[in-house]
């Protein structure tokens, strides 16, 4: 149990601390994988709480989704590499305010409830896993089928609202006044 | 393992609550982004402390973080999208040069 509590605060404290060091930077590579740092350790505590398949999912996803990020960070970004101290921010007071606020009403309510009795034990992850599948392709069949149609949804939606749009009546003029 | 309970919690709190200011205080689109992915990695810890400690034979837990877990990367392919088609339309995305959005 001191085993897992540690684990989970040392994790916990990773995440946080590279969650800070996010908005703190100001090289956008530096934020990227600072964010990514923070997820893999979100992903830690996943395994630190006995959760071995989410927490390897995490791990994997973030890693080759905040990769992307990088790239996009690098190409969009007007001083990526951060040597121009350009401050990227606006409503300090009132988004610190927000944030602060946000935080302090969860933990009050971490805090203040009675959570009832905790379990000791959760099945292995062999087990979990089973269980987990049999519950995706069971009871919440309808619920992963949505969230499958949803991606496929976005992809192209995300896809369309990319491709260049192209004005086919001025390419007319064009064509034609030639 | 109350205790653990807690830590989980704390940390989930802390990490909704630096999103929050993120996603409000950040002035590029990618950074708003950032900010919502850390919100969101706040309440995937919330869920698999409730799933560990509280309901590990209810599985729909470990469901739930599986449907935020579709959220994030959704939110990460419909967020760059936009940011293409803002990028090839404007040359930035900067939100500040995008008050034309407001309703």
């Amino acid at each position: 149990m001191y085993a897992q509590a540690f684990f989970v605060a040392v994790f916990g404290l990773a995440a946080i601390g590279f969650g800070v060091v996010v908005f703190r930077t100001s090289s956008m590579v530096r934020s990227a994988l600072a964010l990514l740092f923070s997820q893999t350790a979100v992903g830690c505590m996943f395994l630190a709480m006995q959760t071995e398949f989410l927490g390897v999912l995490q791990i994997m996803m973030m890693a080759t989704e905040m990769s992307i990020m990088a790239i996009f960070m690098v190409m969009f970004m007007m001083d990526p590499g951060g040597l121009g101290g350009m401050d990227m921010s606006h409503q300090k007071r009132f988004s610190i305010g927000a944030g602060v606020s946000a935080a302090v009403v969860a933990i009050a309510v971490a805090l203040l409830s009675d959570w009832g009795p905790v379990a000791d034990q959760v099945p292995n992850a062999e087990a979990q896993t089973r269980a987990l599948g049999m519950e995706l392709l069971g009871r919440s069949m309808m619920i992963f089928e949505t969230a499958g149609i949803t991606i496929l949804t976005a992809m192209i939606a995300a896809t369309a609202v990319a491709i260049p749009v192209q004005n086919l009546a001025s390419k007319d003029d064009k064509e034609a006044s030639e | 393992m109350t205790m653990v309970l807690i830590l989980a919690l704390l940390t989930g709190a802390i990490l909704f609550g630096i999103g929050v200011y993120g996603a409000l205080s950040q002035t590029n689109l990618v950074m708003i982004m950032m900010g919502v992915e850390l919100m969101l990695a706040g309440s995937m810890v919330n869920l698999v402390a409730f799933w560990r400690f509280l309901h590990p034979e209810a599985y729909s837990g470990q469901m739930f973080v599986l449907v935020v877990m579709t959220v994030m990367a959704l939110e990460m392919a419909v967020g760059f999208g936009v940011a293409i088609a803002r990028f090839r339309a404007k040359g930035s995305v900067e939100m500040e040069e995008a008050e034309a959005l407001k309703g």
